[in-house]
C-alpha cells in the first residue's frame, strides 16, 4: 500500500508536456436566449490549454488544427464539444442542463450526484437552517434528517448537544465524526449561518472515513461564492426573548405544611407545623429563579465571484442570556470567516477557508444533587426568598437557590481558529489529485471563584476559605489528506471512478490548572491567582498533555453501467496510537450497490414514477474514540499525597488502569433502501432498513474488579472492549411539494425512524452498571445482554397496599429497607421465590426512543411564507431523580394524590418520615418521557422587489418566529428531551435546565 | 504557464515531502507526550520513595474501615440523617447487609488499591539498586500487610498474587487463597519490616519497627497464636520507646504522634475534598461523618451524626473512669453546660464519639470531609492489652498480663485488679472495649473471641463473622470467587 501511494506522486511528474500547431479560432458563446455568457471554459480536448469567454461571450484560441475539438463547459449548462472544421469564427449556443442542476451531495473524498448515491445519506440544506433559526447548528438536525436523534444535555446557553445517528452507540463519545470542509471539526462552535449544507452518512458508505466513522459521519460544507456572481451582501439578524418552557408544579407553602404534618404524624412524631393558620402560599422558588432573558444575533456575509475567483466572507455575533441566572449562565459567540476559491490555472485550483470563533460562557451548577434547580425544587416553600436553612432542616445538601446563583462566579472563554487549504490538480480531464490540510487551533481559559460563604452548619457548599481556580487548555489538530480521483466513461456505458489516497490525523494539546487561595475582599473582581494572598501545602496546580496520531490509507472504486447499475467498493487501513503497537492497525472494507429502475425501459415511460432506485450497502467501520487519550498504558497521574511530619508530601502513583489488550471497535453496518419520486418529483420518498452490529465496543471507565486498584485516589477504571450491541430499524422520509401557482406553493415533509437496540454480548462480566439514583443506592442503569443498552434495573410495582391484609398476603419486602405497611408500594416478586429481594429487580424501562419523527410544513403565499417544524420521540423513559429523599424537602404536586387510607390511591404511596421501602428504584420513578415538540414556527413577509430595486436592495424579508413553542408530554419533569448523552446512565433527570422557549423577530436583507 | 510550472514544481516537491513523511509508519511512533509511564518507572531512589508515598496515601481511605467497623459493633448505632442516609451504613448497623452495599464495596476496593500500589513497588523491586532500599521495601511490605490484614478481617481469605500487580483477567483465574496462605504472607511481610526498620522513622508518620511488631502481635492474636503474640508484643513493650500518655489530650491535636502512638494514619485539613472522591481526601472523612448534626457551639464543628454511641456503651464506664467523658460526649449535658445547639439525627442516642469528633479548625472545604484528626491505628494501650490477652489466654503469665492491664487501668483512674484465669480474661475483654471504644476494633475483637453473636443484635453466627464479598466482585470473577457462607 505504501508503495502504491508513494507512486501516486510519480504521476504528478507526468504533466510537463507541450506541443505546437497552426491557426487561431475565435468565437462567441450565448445561452438559448441569445444572451452572451461570461466566463465559459473553452478547452482544447485532450490538452491542458484553453481560455474563458469575456464579458461579451467572446473567446480566442490560437494554435488549433483540424484534429482538435473544443470543449465548452459552464456551470448550469450542458458541456458541449465542438470539432474544429476550419471555420475561424464559431457561434456556439449552450443549453441549460437540467441534470447538472441535480443536487450534488458530498460523500467523502468527493461528491456525487444525488441520483447516483448508493448509501443512506440525509442532507440538510441551508434553506432548512435558515428556516429553523437554530441557535446551535446541531438543532437543525432534529427532525429534519431521518435517523438522527439530537438531545440537548441542558437548556443552558452554550451547553453540549448530543447527536446519535441510528441509535445509541458505545460510550460517552458516541457522537458522529464531524468533518467541516473535509477536516475533523466540532459542530458545537460553528455558526449555523456559515453552513451551506450538511450531509449525514448513516451506513457503510461512511466506511471511506474508516476511523471514527462508526458512529456515522456529518459532513459540513461551509458557504462559498459562485463564479461570475455579482458581490452580494446578506445581513441577517434577530432579537428574541426567552422564557422557561416549563415549571414543575410543586406544593405551595400551605400544602407543604399540611403534608409535612401528615408525614410526621404517620411516623408518630410531633407535628412540625402545629399552627397552620399563619402559613400562606409561601415562596415559589421556581418563579424566583426563572427569568425572561434576551437573545440577539447578527450575521453578515459577502459573497461573490469572478471568472477565476470565488469568495465568501462573513462575521457573526450571538449573545444569549440564561433563563436562570441571566448573565450568570450566558453565552456569547463571535465569529469571522472567509472562503476563497482560486483557479490558479486550468490544472490547479486552490481553495482556502478559515473560521475564527470566540466563545464566552458562564454557567451555574446544573443537573445534579445540589444544582440550582434541584435546590429550587426541594427547598422549603415556607422559607422567605432570602432565607437560609440555618437549622439544617433540609439536610446538608439543600441551600437557597437564589443565594447559590448569587455566589456563583465563573467564566470560560474559547478562541478557536480552524480551516483548511486545499489544492486540486487536474493533469488530464479524468484525473484529479487533491492535497488538503485542515487545521484546528483552540485555546480556552476557565476561571471559577468560590467565595467564603456559610449557608448554615454542615452545608456541603460552605467555603471556609476562598479559592480561585484557573485553567488554560490548548487543543490542536490537523488532518492532512492526499488523494487522487480518476473518473472516466468507456464506450458511453461504463462509468468508472477510482479514488485512492491517505489521511494523516494528529490531535495534540495540553492543559494547565492552578488554584489560588484567599481572594482579596472575597470578591470576583479580585479573583485572580495573581492577586491571591494565601498559601497552601498541597499541590495547587496540575497539567496534562496528549498527542494522538492516526494514519490511514484508502481506496474506493465506483462503477456504473449506463447510469443504471451502480456498485462501489472501499477498503481502508487505519492505525491509531490510542492502541498498543500490536493492536494498532485495523482494515475496514465496505460495498455498496444500486439499481436505478426508472432508467429501465419498463419504467422509463411511466407517468407516475419519475425516479426509482434500489440501493444496498454493507461494510465494517472502526472506532477508536472512547474518551481517554490512550487505553493501553497507564500514566503516572494518580494521586499520591500523604502527610509526613505534619506536612503534605507528594509522590507518584499510576492513574487510570491500563488495558494493553484494547483494540478497534468494529461496527458492521447493513442497509437496504429505496428512493422513489412520483409525479414529476412532487412526491419524494426514501426508505431504509438497517442493521448495525457493534462489536468490541470500547467503553471508557468500565467498572472492573477492585483488586486491580481502580479505587485508589486518582486512579480509574480502564477502557475495555466490552461487548456487542445491535441496532436495527427502519427509516422513512416522504416529502410532498406542490406548486399550485406563482402565488401559492407548499411542501410538507415527514420522516420517521423506528429503532430497536439490544446488547447481544458482553466480554468478561455479566453486566456493566452506570448512572446514579438517589444517594447511596445501587447504580440504576445496565449494559446487559438481552436488554437495551443502559436499561433501568429496578423493581416492578403492582399498586399500593390498601390494608394490612394485603401486606400480609404479599411476600415480605423487608429486605429492601423496611417492612411494608398499608400505603406502601407493592413490589412484584419477579423470581417467584416468595420474598422480595434485590434479585427481583428487572428491566423497568430504557431511555432509547422506539420511534422518532419529524414533521415539517412550509407554505408560501404571495410574499408571505410560513414554516413549522415538529419533532416527536416515542417510547423513551426517564428516571425521576430530582426528588431528595429527606423528610422536610418540598415535593412535586403529584403527592396531593397520595394514599391516605384504603381506596385513596393506587399510584402514589403514603407520606411518612419513617423508614419505608418506597425509595428504591422502581417503576414508580420511571416515567414515559415520550413527547411531541413544536420546535419552530415562523411567519415571514418578503417586501415586493419593485419597492426595493430602486434603493439597490435585492430582497428584504421580515419574520417572527417561536422556538420550542410547546411540548406535548406526560412527563412530570422539566424537559423530556434532555439527556446527559451517556450510553449507560442516560435518561436520569436531576432537574434538567429546560430548553427555553424563544420568541424572536428578525430580518433578512440582501443587496 | 512557465511561471506556474516553477511554482507547480515546488508544490509537487512540497507534496512529496509531506507524503513521504506521512508514508512512514514512524509517524505513529514519534508522539510527543509523557515518556514515563507506569512500566518504565523506578529509575532512581526518588522514584521508589515517591511510589511509596502513593501506598501511604491509600491509608487515608481506611477511615471507612474504622467508621463502618464501629457501626457494626455493639458500641454504636448507625445514625445519620434518616433511615436511608448512607443505606450501606444503616444495613451494617442492623446486620441486614447484603452483597449489595456501596460502603462494603469501598472497603474492598480501597484496601485492594493499597495492596496493588504496594505490589507495584515490589514488582519492580529489583530494577534499581540504591542504599536504603531495604527500608523502603520494608515499609512497602508493612503497608501491604496492613491492607491485606484489613481485607482478611472484613472478607476472610482473599485472592493474593505475591509480589506483582493484579492485571485484567486475574479476577477470573486467581482463586481466593486459603486462610493460611494469606496469614503467611502477612506475617512474612511484617517480619521483613521488623528486620529492616528502626524504632524511629526518618519522618513522623512513616512506619517503624514498633508498628510492624505491634501489627504482627495483633495478627497472631487474631489466629489465637498466643505464644507468638505474647513473644513479639512483650519484646516490643520491653524494647520499644512507647509509653502511655495523658488521656486528657490523647485525642486532641496535641496528642497526635505522641509517645503512645505506635502506628498512626496521618490526616490534614490543608487540602479540599469532595463527595465524588472520598478516598482522595487528605482529611479524615470519618470524623466529619461522626460530627454532631448542625452543631453550633464551642470546641467542636458540626457533622453528619453517624456512628452514635449507645446508652449501654456510655453506661459501661464507671463514673470515676476518666475515659468516659473523654471518649463519649453526652450532648444534652454539653449543651446545657455550654449553650451549644444541635439537631437530632436518625437513631439519636444523645451520645457522640468524642475521640473523633471534629474539633474547631480552619480546614478546607468541604469541611465535613477534611477534618485533620489522625487515626490512632495502634496505640500503646492497645499493645499492652493485646499482650495481656495473649499472656492470659495462652496460659503463659497471668501476673505479667495483670501488670500490663493495670497499667492501662491506672491511667484511667481505676484501681488495680488481682484476678487470674478466665476472670482475668473477662476483665481484659471489658477493659479493651472501654479503652478502645470508638476506634473501630470492637466488632473484630468480638468476632475473633467468638462473642459476637451474644453481644451484637441481629448477628448470625456462621455468617456475620465476615462481610459478604461485594456482588459486583462476585460477578467480575465469573464464578472464580465463592461468596462467603450465608450471603
Amino acid at each position: 500500500m505504501k508503495k502504491f501511494l508513494c507512486s501516486i506522486l510519480l504521476l504528478f511528474g507526468g504533466f510537463f508536456s507541450m506541443h505546437a500547431q497552426t491557426f487561431t479560432v475565435e468565437g462567441n458563446v450565448t445561452d438559448e436566449n441569445n444572451m452572451p455568457l461570461l466566463g465559459v471554459n473553452v478547452l482544447v480536448k485532450g490538452e491542458s490549454r484553453g481560455t474563458t469567454t469575456d464579458f461579451d461571450g467572446n473567446f480566442s484560441i490560437s494554435g488549433l488544427s483540424e484534429e482538435n475539438v473544443l470543449v465548452l463547459s459552464y456551470v448550469g449548462f450542458e458541456t458541449r464539444e465542438v470539432p474544429i472544421t476550419g471555420e475561424s469564427f464559431l457561434n456556439i449556443v449552450l443549453t441549460s442542463d437540467a441534470a447538472a442542476l441535480e443536487e450534488v451531495v458530498v460523500i467523502g473524498y468527493g461528491t456525487q450526484q444525488r441520483k447516483d448515491i448508493t448509501g443512506a445519506v440525509s442532507v440538510v440544506s441551508n434553506e432548512t437552517i435558515e428556516e429553523m433559526k437554530p441557535v446551535r447548528l446541531e438543532q437543525a438536525l432534529q427532525g429534519t434528517a431521518a435517523g438522527v436523534n439530537v438531545t440537548p444535555s441542558s437548556g443552558a446557553p452554550g451547553a453540549g448537544i448530543n447527536i446519535n445517528i441510528r441509535g445509541v452507540a458505545s460510550n460517552s463519545v458516541n457522537g458522529p465524526l464531524v468533518l467541516i470542509d473535509g477536516y475533523q471539526g466540532d459542530l458545537g462552535t460553528l455558526n449555523p449561518n456559515d453552513v451551506e449544507s450538511i450531509s449525514i452518512l448513516k451506513d457503510a458508505q461512511a466506511a471511506i472515513y474508516g476511523i471514527a466513522g462508526a458512529n456515522g459521519v456529518v459532513l459540513i460544507t461551509t458557504k462559498s461564492g459562485k463564479k461570475n456572481m455579482a458581490p452580494t451582501i446578506q445581513y441577517d439578524t434577530y432579537i428574541g426573548m426567552q422564557e422557561t418552557s416549563r415549571q414543575i408544579p410543586l406544593l405551595n407553602g400551605r400544602e407543604y405544611a399540611l403534608l409535612l404534618n401528615e408525614s410526621y404524624a404517620n411516623n408518630g412524631q410531633a407535628l412540625p407545623f402545629p399552627d397552620l393558620s399563619e402559613i400562606g402560599e409561601g415562596t415559589d422558588f421556581q418563579d424566583e429563579i426563572f427569568e425572561t432573558s434576551p437573545i440577539i444575533n447578527h450575521n453578515v456575509t459577502l459573497t461573490g465571484g469572478s471568472e477565476k475567483v470565488t469568495y465568501s466572507i462573513g462575521a457573526s455575533h450571538l449573545n444569549q442570556e440564561g433563563i436562570i441566572g441571566r448573565d450568570k449562565s450566558d453565552y456569547q459567540r463571535n465569529s469571522a470567516r472567509f472562503n476563497i476559491g482560486i483557479d490558479i490555472s486550468d490544472e490547479f485550483k486552490l481553495q482556502a477557508n478559515s473560521i475564527y470563533t470566540s466563545i464566552d460562557r458562564r454557567s451555574i451548577n446544573e443537573n445534579g444533587l445540589g444544582s440550582v434547580l434541584f435546590n429550587a425544587l426541594n427547598i422549603d416553600p415556607t422559607y422567605a426568598i432570602d432565607q437560609e436553612d440555618l437549622n439544617g432542616r433540609l439536610g446538608n445538601e439543600i441551600i437557597n437557590p437564589i443565594a447559590q446563583i448569587e455566589n456563583t462566579f465563573n467564566d470560560y472563554t474559547l478562541s478557536k481558529l480552524n480551516g483548511s487549504f486545499s489544492l486540486e490538480y487536474t493533469p488530464i480531464e479524468e484525473l484529479t489529485f487533491t492535497s488538503r490540510i485542515g487545521y484546528n487551533v483552540s485555546n480556552s481559559k476557565g476561571k471559577d471563584f468560590a467565595p467564603i460563604i456559610d449557608y448554615g452548619p454542615g452545608k456541603v457548599f460552605n467555603t471556609p476559605r476562598s479559592t480561585v481556580n484557573q485553567n488554560r487548555i490548548n487543543d490542536n489538530s490537523y488532518t492532512y489528506d492526499l488523494f487522487g480521483t480518476y473518473e472516466n466513461t468507456f464506450d458511453d456505458t461504463h462509468h468508472v471512478t477510482g479514488t485512492a489516497g491517505m489521511t494523516v490525523i494528529r490531535d495534540w494539546g495540553d492543559g494547565l490548572f492552578a488554584t489560588g487561595y484567599d481572594v482579596p475582599n472575597n470578591s470576583w473582581e479580585f479573583a485572580d491567582i495573581s492577586l491571591t494572598t494565601g498559601t497552601n501545602d498541597g499541590i495547587n496546580n496540575g497539567a496534562y498533555k496528549y498527542d494522538i496520531r492516526k494514519l490511514s490509507f484508502f481506496g474506493r472504486l465506483q462503477y456504473d453501467f449506463q447510469g443504471k447499475y451502480l456498485v462501489s467498493g472501499m477498503l481502508r487501513r487505519d492505525s491509531s496510537t490510542r492502541f498498543s503497537p500490536d493492536n494498532r492497525v485495523g482494515t475496514f472494507p465496505s460495498f455498496t450497490a444500486g439499481w436505478i429502475l426508472s432508467e429501465e425501459d419498463f419504467l422509463a415511460s411511466s407517468e407516475v414514477i419519475s425516479f426509482l432506485k434500489l440501493r444496498g450497502s454493507f461494510g465494517i467501520l472502526g472506532n477508536d474514540e472512547a474518551g481517554n487519550a490512550q487505553f493501553y498504558r497507564s500514566l503516572l497521574n494518580g494521586e499520591a499525597t500523604y502527610v509526613f511530619g505534619g506536612n503534605l508530601v507528594n509522590g507518584t502513583a499510576p492513574g487510570v488502569i491500563a488495558n494493553p489488550a484494547s483494540g478497534w471497535e468494529e461496527s458492521e453496518k447493513t442497509n437496504i433502501g429505496l428512493d422513489l419520486r412520483l409525479f414529476d418529483g412532487k412526491v419524494d420518498i426514501s426508505a431504509d432498513v438497517f442493521r448495525e452490529d457493534r462489536k468490541d465496543l470500547l467503553v471508557a471507565a468500565i467498572p472492573v474488579s477492585g483488586i486491580l486498584g481502580g479505587g485508589a485516589p486518582g486512579a480509574g477504571a480502564p477502557t475495555i472492549n466490552a461487548g456487542t450491541t445491535r441496532n436495527e430499524g427502519v427509516e422513512f422520509a416522504i416529502k410532498y411539494r406542490d406548486y399550485i401557482s406563482d402565488d401559492f406553493n407548499y411542501n410538507i415533509s415527514y420522516n420517521a425512524t423506528f429503532l430497536n437496540n439490544e446488547v447481544t454480548a458482553i466480554n468478561g462480566a455479566e453486566f456493566i452498571p452506570g448512572g446514579q439514583f438517589g444517594v447511596g443506592q445501587p447504580q440504576p442503569s445496565r449494559f446487559e445482554p438481552g436488554f437495551p443498552m443502559g436499561y433501568f434495573y429496578g423493581y416492578k410495582t403492582n399498586g399500593i397496599f390498601q390494608n394490612q391484609a394485603e401486606v400480609d398476603a404479599h411476600p415480605a419486602q423487608d429486605a429492601l429497607a423496611a417492612p411494608a405497611a398499608p400505603g406502601d408500594l407493592r413490589y412484584v416478586d419477579v423470581n417467584g421465590d416468595g420474598v422480595i429481594t434485590p434479585d427481583d429487580r428487572t428491566n423497568i424501562g430504557d431511555p432509547i426512543p422506539t420511534a422518532t419523527m419529524g414533521l415539517n410544513i412550509n407554505l408560501n403565499y404571495k410574499n408571505f411564507d410560513f414554516t413549522a417544524y415538529g419533532y416527536a420521540s416515542l417510547g423513551n423513559d426517564m428516571v425521576r431523580n430530582y426528588e431528595r429523599s429527606q423528610p422536610n424537602v418540598n415535593r412535586h404536586a403529584y403527592v396531593m394524590e397520595r394514599w391516605r387510607g384504603e381506596g385513596t390511591s393506587t399510584e402514589v404511596p403514603r407520606l411518612t418520615t419513617g423508614a419505608t421501602s418506597n425509595r428504591v428504584l422502581s417503576e414508580f420513578y420511571v416515567e414515559d418521557a415520550s413527547y411531541l415538540r413544536i420546535q419552530n414556527v415562523q411567519l415571514g413577509y418578503t417586501l415586493p422587489e419593485t419597492m426595493l430595486s430602486a434603493v439597490g436592495i435585492q430582497s428584504l424579508r421580515f419574520y417572527a418566529a417561536v422556538n420550542n413553542l410547546y411540548t406535548f408530554t406526560d412527563y412530570k419533569g422539566f424537559d423530556p428531551a434532555a439527556s446527559t448523552g451517556e450510553a449507560i446512565g442516560g435518561g436520569i433527570d436531576y432537574g434538567f435546565y429546560p430548553v427555553p422557549r424563544i420568541y424572536m423577530a428578525g430580518l433578512n436583507l440582501k443587496f | 504557464m512557465k511561471i506556474f510550472s516553477l511554482k507547480i514544481k515546488s508544490i509537487v516537491l512540497l507534496l512529496a515531502v509531506i507524503t513521504f513523511t506521512g508514508c512512514s509508519e514512524d509517524y505513529l511512533e514519534k508522539t510527543e507526550e509523557y515518556n514515563i509511564d507506569s512500566e518504565n518507572y523506578f529509575n532512581s531512589e526518588e522514584d521508589y520513595y515517591n511510589a511509596l508515598i502513593g501506598v501511604y496515601d491509600v491509608l487515608q481511605s481506611t477511615y471507612v474501615n474504622v467508621l463502618l467497623g464501629e457501626i457494626a459493633s455493639d458500641n454504636t448505632l448507625s445514625g445519620g440523617e434518616s433511615a436511608t442516609d448512607v443505606i450501606g451504613f444503616q444495613q451494617v448497623d442492623e446486620m441486614s447487609h447484603t452483597p449489595i452495599n456501596d460502603n462494603l464495596d469501598d472497603v474492598w476496593d480501597w484496601n485492594f488499591a493499597g495492596v496493588q500500589r504496594a505490589n507495584y513497588i515490589l514488582e519492580f523491586e529489583e530494577k534499581t539498586e540504591f542504599e536504603g532500599k531495604d527500608m523502603i521495601i520494608a515499609e512497602t511490605r508493612f503497608l501491604r500487610a496492613y491492607f491485606t490484614f484489613e481485607l482478611m478481617k472484613w472478607f476472610g481469605p482473599i485472592p493474593i498474587k505475591g509480589d506483582e500487580r493484579f492485571v485484567i483477567g486475574d479476577e477470573t483465574s486467581i482463586p481466593r487463597a486459603s486462610r493460611e496462605e494469606v496469614y503467611n504472607q502477612i506475617e512474612t511481610d511484617l517480619q521483613y519490616a521488623i528486620d529492616n526498620l528502626e524504632y524511629t522513622a526518618p519522618q513522623v508518620g512513616r512506619v517503624t519497627k514498633g508498628a510492624a511488631m505491634a501489627l504482627k502481635g495483633k495478627v497472631h492474636l487474631y489466629q489465637d497464636e498466643f505464644p507468638e503474640a505474647a513473644n513479639v508484643l512483650t519484646t516490643l513493650i520491653n524494647e520499644g520507646p512507647y509509653a502511655l500518655s495523658d488521656f486528657e489530650t490523647l485525642f486532641e491535636q496535641e496528642g497526635e504522634n505522641n509517645e503512645e502512638s505506635v502506628f498512626e494514619v496521618q490526616y490534614t485539613g490543608e487540602e479540599g475534598a469532595g463527595f465524588d472522591c472520598l478516598q482522595c481526601s487528605e482529611g479524615n472523612v470519618a470524623v466529619g461523618f461522626q460530627g454532631i448534626r448542625n452543631y453550633s457551639g464551642p470546641l467542636f464543628e458540626s457533622g453528619f451524626s453517624f456512628n452514635v454511641p449507645t446508652q449501654e456503651a456510655y453506661g459501661m464506664f464507671a463514673a470515676d473512669d476518666i475515659r468516659r467523658d473523654l471518649s463519649i460526649l453526652d450532648i444534652e449535658a454539653w449543651a446545657a453546660e455550654t449553650g451549644a445547639t444541635y439537631a437530632e439525627g436518625y437513631k439519636h442516642t444523645g451520645y457522640f464519639n468524642r475521640k473523633y469528633l471534629p474539633r474547631k479548625n480552619d480546614n478546607m472545604g468541604d469541611a465535613n470531609l477534611t477534618q485533620p484528626n489522625n487515626y490512632r491505628a495502634i496505640r500503646y494501650a492497645d499493645v499492652l492489652l493485646m499482650a495481656a490477652e495473649a499472656l492470659n489466654r495462652g496460659g503463659i503469665d497471668d501476673e505479667l498480663a495483670r501488670t500490663y492491664l493495670n497499667e492501662v487501668r491506672e491511667r484511667a483512674g481505676l484501681r488495680e485488679v488481682e484476678n487470674s484465669g478466665d476472670a482475668l480474661t473477662e476483665i481484659i475483654y471489658q477493659e479493651r472495649r472501654k479503652e478502645l471504644v470508638g476506634e473501630g476494633h470492637r466488632f473484630f475483637d468480638l468476632v475473633r473471641t467468638g462473642r459476637a453473636a451474644a453481644n451484637i443484635d441481629g448477628f448470625t453466627a456462621g455468617k456475620n463473622e465476615v462481610f459478604p464479598i461485594p456482588l459486583e466482585e462476585i460477578e467480575f470473577s465469573q464464578g472464580n470467587w465463592e461468596q462467603n457462607p450465608g450471603y
